[in-house]
């Protein structure tokens, strides 16, 4: 609350950016321009803030509560600052069976970052995000607005490398082609195996499970 | 519409959902996401079925018939699907037992089941939750989940009143959407997504005035009132059917006590009036009962202090000291929430005294019964044209919430054997409002403005003028005809608008005007209220300022002359008072009046300013212990019921009655509730005591119903301080605690501009002699209400209306900053 009184609102020298983005949208379709609205302020910002959620509930006619809710949906939009690499993990199906989950403990373990996390340079920040919409090039790395598909180990391993560098390596397309080429094609280096994770977290759990043999005490 | 549902045939009406159906079958399917009053959405998928319809032939428009049996064929949907959002089709059959749906539904609790944390042995829901009865009837009884569950926040106060457990949460939305569609306050919504969806709130606490029912909808022990936290088993609980007291709306209440003590207040259900709804200063105000300070015995003054004593002695000490005392100079005094049956005993008592000085306090100068019926709270959720002119919201909640239904536009359903729908199918989530039915008028502005269409404020001093000028208006337009005369802007609404209302009105089939102690108050504005509703052909619906204020008018609990009302038992005409449940010595000037009298007799439950000058004091019940009838706004009657409290030998003004009755040597009619109700069965020609909870309508009186009269103090148009009323009842406050830390002390709240002028700042404390009566309240900064006006809420003894604040002689108590510091 102390926020608003001390920042300028995002788009008060901005009245043509808004004017364009409400007027995608009829009148009572107001509460629409919600999403592009937080767009415009997270290209800009990084992330949104909470002094923007209110001030973007107030331009289209919401409570902050709902201009939040819309935003937490989406691992799109920030309510925190990233790092400069925002290297994001998809963990839906597809990916997950083709090893995401190990993909994912691969960089936690490289970064010493747990998924949510921003290193203390500001040079990554690691994120599970729901279905990129990539499934036939599973696992996906998203770097950035940077799609890097069917990524193995020895390939994630460079990558890291290239980024700490400060280099953005031109991403392999892998989508071209159809999707029977694709499973025939080799993979360049050691891929993920899905299914080594849930098996250890299964593993760990059986062993936790106390004995409980028949009259015995409970 | 012929359906079958587990080969029991019956016939449904179109549009019903197949959950009904299923329902009105005597059949169970089980669900957490539907909600009676609100939309249907299938979140939860708890309520899947296998559904089948037979389908017609395109080319020939004839059933298609099975080969072997020659009836119309049975098409299966592919999927078992969820009831509640599948409507009824002709022919539909319907299976929620084979074992196919049971292995679904059994399958959806395993999924309801994986987060949640199973702690029903600590939780306050255990033994009354949805989620619990439905794992037990449904669930496998096992769970096959070796995994680590979710973890969230297990005790986040939304707010001082409401906690939410985040672990618990089945993420049926119900609250989300109770938001949304019910009090239009969206302030709750999920955050985040999948697993990790949470509710949650960015709103400072739950800005808005109906929060607590989410915690009655809650189907799992997620949403609890934080009154009631650890206080008890649910099943150790006493429920107690009753009324509230609290307010003129007549709202069904459950309330639950254990070992003598209430420990909390939940929504009853009673279709026609509050639905399952109830607003929060209802539900959370009812601490107060149970305060340490409660009055449980008799005190009699013996040498300057007042000592405890039995009922007979006090009774004996009052009878003597009446001895020979001229009855006229007798007066007595209930406050406007008393039953009818305490109403009765008042008149007995009067009767016997020869005592023609009887009133009720705070009652308006102005009859709040209608001419003819009243519009009853289905006329107004049905309206489409409503004028309110005032603030129903702080006034009665539940007139509030009708308003809201009127702009869905939707009819209340009728009744199943069930009960109200679970799914109403012409219920959406974020449906359309209809805001241009209602017009508001009120002297600030007030939370339900945002609601509406059209919202006036006129000036505090104008209402009275702005109203008569609409009156005018209409009338000289009954027949078509122009209307004659300037119109003045300046009363707060242009001539345009005015016409615009007129004309809406008018056109109107259902048109309804409420109006409340604003109008009350004024006899003056009063009747221009009348005069423009009958000419407009409205309905009216008149807020009292007290829960029984109608009822007690309507049996006549009234001075028999103008002279003899309440201001004028503050004249030394008076020797002797009864007051029941009032304390006007909190003006220092009837203070000292009091301090002359004879006798004074205060029936109160907690020591007040005038119990500290009575000569005698007797212990009174609370509203939530009484058992008697009370007349609600629509003209409804509604059963009272006591709630077992430990309040010593505590009784209402009947009990009172009749020990006064047994000292005097006579039986009074009202020595009790019984007593009470064989006059009230020849007044009103219903048996009280056969009242269902839901009530039963009393057939309005013929012609004008108004025997009261103005009554003088309170007829005042000018001054700079409006007293407001007020959902959170402040006489309360001190002893309401969780109340008290969400909603703040009482508050003075003014424009930024006007605190400015004065040097105050929001926080500071001060106390303001307001009408004469020094108020102690917290300055709050507030852009609704206009320039120059200072706002306080109404107290029993100072109704709703203009005074004047005397603002040189405040003194600020504390303020905001040192506070900081």
């Amino acid at each position: 609350m102390i926020e608003l009184n001390t920042i300028r609102p995002y788009f008060e020298d901005k009245p043509d950016v808004l004017d364009e983005i409400l007027g995608r949208y009829p009148e009572y379709g107001r509460r629409s321009a919600v999403m592009p609205l937080l767009w415009e302020v997270q290209r800009h910002e990084r992330y949104v803030s909470e002094a923007r959620i209110v001030e973007i509930a107030e331009i289209v006619g919401l409570t902050a509560t709902e201009v939040r809710g819309v935003m937490s949906f989406y691992s799109t939009y920030h309510g925190e600052p990233v790092g400069k690499y925002h290297l994001q993990v998809c963990s839906t199906l597809s990916c997950k069976l083709a090893g995401s989950d190990e993909m994912c403990d691969h960089l936690e373990d490289s970064l010493g970052l747990v998924p949510g996390e921003t290193d203390t340079e500001g040079l990554f920040s690691l994120q599970k995000v729901e279905c990129l919409g990539s499934c036939t090039t599973a696992p996906v790395l998203q770097v950035n607005d940077t799609y890097y598909e069917r990524v193995t180990r020895d390939e994630l391993d460079a990558l890291l490398d290239a980024l700490r560098r400060g280099e953005m390596p031109t991403p392999k397309r892998a989508r071209e082609g159809d999707n029977a080429q694709l499973g025939a094609a080799p993979l360049a280096g050691e891929a993920f195996e899905a299914g080594t994770a849930a098996d250890a977290a299964l593993a760990d759990a059986e062993a936790a499970e106390p004995e409980n043999p028949e009259g015995g005490a409970a | 519409m012929k359906i079958k549902v587990n080969e029991v045939e019956l016939d449904v009406t179109p549009g019903t959902s197949v959950i009904d159906a299923v329902f009105a079958a005597g059949h169970d399917v089980p669900y957490f996401c539907s909600q009676e009053y609100m939309s249907p959405i299938g979140a939860c998928r708890m309520c899947l079925a296998k559904i089948g319809a037979p389908r017609k032939d395109r080319a020939t428009n004839d059933w298609i018939l099975d080969e072997e049996t020659g009836e119309p064929k049975i098409f299966w949907f592919p999927n078992p699907m969820a009831t509640c959002t599948t409507q009824v089709m002709e022919g539909m059959v319907v299976d929620t037992i084979s074992k196919d749906v049971k292995k679904a539904q059994n399958a959806m609790v395993e999924f309801t089941l994986v987060n949640h944390p199973l702690d029903c042995p600590t939780c306050d829901k255990g033994g009354a939750c949805e989620l619990q009865d439905r794992a037990y009837e449904y669930g496998s009884g096992e769970s096959r989940f070796v995994f680590d569950k979710r973890h969230q926040e297990k005790h986040h106060a939304l707010s001082e009143l409401i906690t939410l457990d985040r672990e618990r949460c089945i993420h049926c939305k119900r609250c989300v959407r109770y938001f949304e569609e019910v009090p239009g306050d969206e302030v709750l919504d999920f955050i985040e997504r999948g697993g990790h969806t949470y509710i949650g709130t960015l709103e400072d606490g739950l800005p808005s005035p109906f929060t607590g029912n989410i915690t009655d909808i809650c189907p799992v022990g997620a949403l609890l009132d934080t009154t009631s936290r650890f206080r008890g088993r649910n099943w150790e609980y006493h429920h107690t059917d009753t009324t509230s007291l609290d307010d003129p709306s007549g709202a069904a209440l459950r309330i639950d006590t254990r070992t003598g003590r209430i420990e909390r207040i939940k929504a009853g259900l009673n279709d026609d009036v509050n639905k399952t709804w109830i607003d929060d200063g209802t539900r959370f105000g009812h601490e107060y009962a149970d305060a340490e300070d409660r009055i449980t015995r008799p005190m009699v003054r013996r040498d300057g202090t007042l000592v405890e004593t039995t009922w007979a002695d006090a009774a004996r000490e009052i009878a003597e000291r009446i001895a020979g005392m001229d009855g006229t100079r007798i007066g007595i005094a209930l406050r406007g929430d008393a039953t009818l049956e305490e109403g009765v005993a008042a008149k007995a008592l009067a009767d016997h005294l020869g005592s023609g000085r009887l009133d009720t306090a705070p009652r308006p100068a102005a009859s709040v019964l209608p001419d003819g019926a009243a519009a009853t709270l289905r006329d107004v959720a049905t309206s489409d044209a409503l004028f309110v002119v005032g603030d129903p919201t702080e006034e009665a909640g539940i007139v509030d919430l009708r308003i809201k239904d009127a702009l869905k536009g939707v009819e209340p359903a009728p009744l199943f054997p069930h009960g109200p729908a679970i799914a109403d199918l012409r219920l959406k989530e974020r449906m359309p409002r209809k805001r241009e039915i209602l017009t508001i008028c009120a002297p600030y502005r007030t939370d339900l403005m945002k609601h509406a269409g059209q919202a006036h404020v006129p000036p505090a001093t104008s209402m009275v003028d702005l109203l008569h000028a609409l009156a005018e208006r209409a009338s000289a337009t009954v027949d078509g005809g122009t209307p004659s005369g300037a119109w003045d802007d300046a009363l707060g609404m242009t001539a345009a608008e005015a016409d615009a209302l007129i004309t809406r009105m008018r056109s109107s089939t259902r048109g309804v005007m409420i109006w409340s102690a604003f109008v009350s108050n004024d006899p003056r504005a009063d009747e221009a209220a009348r005069t423009f509703a009958k000419s407009v052909g409205a309905k009216t619906l008149i807020l009292g300022p007290m829960a029984n204020t109608a009822g007690l008018e309507r049996i006549s609990v009234l001075p028999s002359h103008d002279r003899y009302d309440y201001a004028s038992m503050f004249t030394p005409e008076t020797k002797a008072l009864f007051l029941a449940s009032l304390d006007p010595a909190v003006d220092p000037k009837v203070a000292d009046r009091l301090r002359e009298l004879d006798l004074l007799v205060v029936h109160a439950a907690f020591p007040t300013a005038t119990s500290a000058l009575a000569d005698v004091v007797l212990p009174a019940v609370t509203g939530y212990e009484k058992d008697g009838t009370t007349l609600n706004v629509e003209g409804r009657l509604l059963p009272v019921r006591a709630a077992p409290v430990e309040a010593g030998t505590a009784t209402d003004f009947t009990g009172v009655v009749k020990q006064l009755g047994e000292a005097f040597g006579t039986r009074l009619e009202g020595r009790s509730v019984k007593s009470a109700r064989r006059v009230l069965r020849k007044l009103l020609d219903v048996d009280a005591a056969e009242l269902p909870t839901t009530g039963q309508p009393l057939p309005p009186v013929r012609g004008k119903a108004s025997g009261a009269r103005a009554v003088r103090e309170y007829a005042r148009a000018t001054g700079d301080a409006l007293i407001v009323p007020s959902m959170v009842r402040v006489e309360h406050l001190d002893r309401n605690p969780h109340l008290r830390a969400e909603r703040g002390d009482a508050a003075l709240r003014a424009h930024p501009a006007t605190l400015h002028a004065h040097g105050l700042t929001s926080g500071d404390v001060v106390t303001l002699p307001i009408g004469g009566i020094p108020r102690q309240l917290r300055v709050t900064a507030s852009e609704g209400v206009p320039e120059g006006l200072w706002l306080a809420p109404t107290l029993p003894e100072q109704p709703v209306g203009l005074y004047d604040a005397n603002l040189a002689a405040m003194v600020r108590e504390r303020s905001a900053t040192a506070e900081v510091a």
